[in-house]
């Protein structure tokens, strides 16, 4: 029999998503780490959470090679896995194919049961009861435009979340490259919110949607203000969404993927942005960037973070994510393998994890 | 369907990544007449094993490969292909991936 897995309050657990597995580490004063044995290992995980609504339940986005994707959960920080009884398949007659399962979102705090996950091709499915049964949203799948939808380099991905703790009828989702959508009637009808994104590969630069939204993260006090990172640029919405300013401002470049938040001071934004060719660090000295005022102005974070010629570092955009700690946490994996963390809002950084398979996602989680 | 007229029961041998979801075997028996009945028999006996097989619209997936005996169905009549009751299935995850 296994060993029970368990973790005291206040230690913080980050889960990273990688090529070739679940990677859990964990830390109760984010210096010394404990980097434990792969779960789900040798898969493809997209995503993973730790859900504590309710007990404290993991859940992974187990993309295979070669036997199908499946959404898993495990109550034993990983020793176990179960799968759906009615998983996330799409309906015989529906013509779509699961292709990746992209992003794990709970619900609402008083929505202990609810859980959402993003996939490609995009639509989004819920669950209920924990992640027992899941039902396809049929508004989003019923999308009028949905046959004018393009994917993105990396598929036709719905790959964020944000169900709004304010109003449980709002929700906005990401999908690449549809853009920004937000529902205002629980998830029966969607509309576009890209209104001044850009789309630089197409002719028109600021069409109704068809934007590359890598990104999207929302204010934890102002429930209106959102920010994104996108293909074509980092933008702020004060207004739900309805429309977007520009606030690259001194950033090196407008490309970039991941996008994070301090929760504790929530003008603080972080993003790693890239040279759009060669998705990777600008310049030879690899940087997160933090805004303290909304995107006014960026700082460039660099202390403790590699440098040089041999440095050549790319995030995904779930490879960057911050803590619930004051002074928060930022955690920043690259597909090469490292992850860097930093317990001071990021003005200081340790590689605490190295040789890593290529991560895609990064969550943090401070155990209740 | 032999000269009997009974639907034939036929091995059918699993990779090592499917074998927990037969309960930790490496082959079970199950019954058809063609490589289609025989998943939906194993999915009925082992619920989700279809869907590792194939997609939600019902054809193989891309690096599945199935042999009847030693040839693979998809230059038979792919997942329609006849099975006799000697046949041996083989499933096997193709050489692929990186």
């Amino acid at each position: 029999m296994a060993n029970t897995i368990s973790y005291a309050p206040g230690t913080v657990v980050v889960l990273v998503g990688t090529k070739r597995g679940l990677f859990i580490l964990s830390s109760k004063d984010r210096e010394k780490w404990d980097v434990a044995a792969p779960v789900l290992k040798g898969r493809r995980i997209f995503n993973a959470i730790l859900d504590q609504r309710n007990g404290q339940r993991l859940f992974a986005a187990d993309n295979g090679d070669f036997f199908g994707n499946f959404l898993r959960y495990s109550d034993d920080f990983g020793q176990t896995w179960q799968e759906p009884e009615e998983g996330i398949q799409f309906p015989e007659d529906s013509g779509e194919k699961l292709k990746n399962i992209w992003v794990i979102e709970p619900g609402r705090r008083d929505e202990p049961g609810t859980v959402y996950v993003g996939v490609d091709p995009a639509n989004l499915w819920v669950s209920n009861n924990g992640g027992r049964t899941w039902e396809l949203n049929a508004g989003l799948a019923a999308h009028p435009t949905r046959a004018r939808w393009e994917p993105g380099a990396g598929g036709l991905c719905l790959h964020t979340i944000i169900p709004d703790p304010s109003n449980a009828a709002r929700m906005w989702i990401g999908i690449s490259a549809v853009g920004c959508m937000r529902t205002d009637d629980g998830g029966q009808s969607w509309v576009f919110a890209n209104k001044n994104t850009r789309t630089d590969f197409l002719p028109e630069k600021y069409p109704e949607f068809g934007q590359c939204i890598h990104r999207l993260v929302q204010h934890s006090t102002q429930p209106d203000v959102l920010y994104q990172q996108n293909h074509c640029g980092i933008y702020k919405s004060t207004n739900a969404g309805d429309d977007w300013t520009d606030i690259q401002q001194n950033l090196p470049s407008d490309f970039g993927f991941p996008i994070a938040l301090d929760v504790h001071h929530p003008d603080t934004v972080y993003t790693v942005v890239e040279d759009p060719q060669g998705r990777q660090n600008v310049s030879p000295q690899f940087m997160v960037y933090r805004t303290e005022n909304g995107g006014e102005q960026w700082e460039q974070l660099t202390q403790g973070l590699p440098g040089g010629n041999g440095v050549v570092l790319g995030v995904l955009r779930h490879g960057m994510c911050t803590d619930t700690i004051n002074p928060c946490g930022v955690y920043v994996g690259t597909n090469t393998g490292q992850l860097f963390a930093s317990r001071d809002r990021g003005d200081s950084w340790s590689l605490i994890a190295d040789f890593l398979p290529p991560i895609y996602s990064v969550t943090a989680s401070v155990v209740v | 369907m032999d000269s009997t007229g009974a639907i034939p029961i036929v091995k059918v041998s699993f990779p090592i990544a499917l074998r927990a979801r037969i309960g930790n075997r490496d082959s079970v028996k199950a019954v058809g007449r063609t490589v289609r009945e025989i998943i939906d028999a194993l999915d009925h006996d082992f619920p989700g094993l279809r869907f590792n097989l194939c997609h939600e619209t019902g054809e193989l997936r891309p690096f599945v490969n199935i042999f009847l005996n030693r040839e693979n169905i998809r230059y038979l009549q792919g997942l329609d292909t006849p099975v006799s009751p000697e046949a041996t299935l083989y499933i096997l995850q193709s050489v692929a991936g990186g």
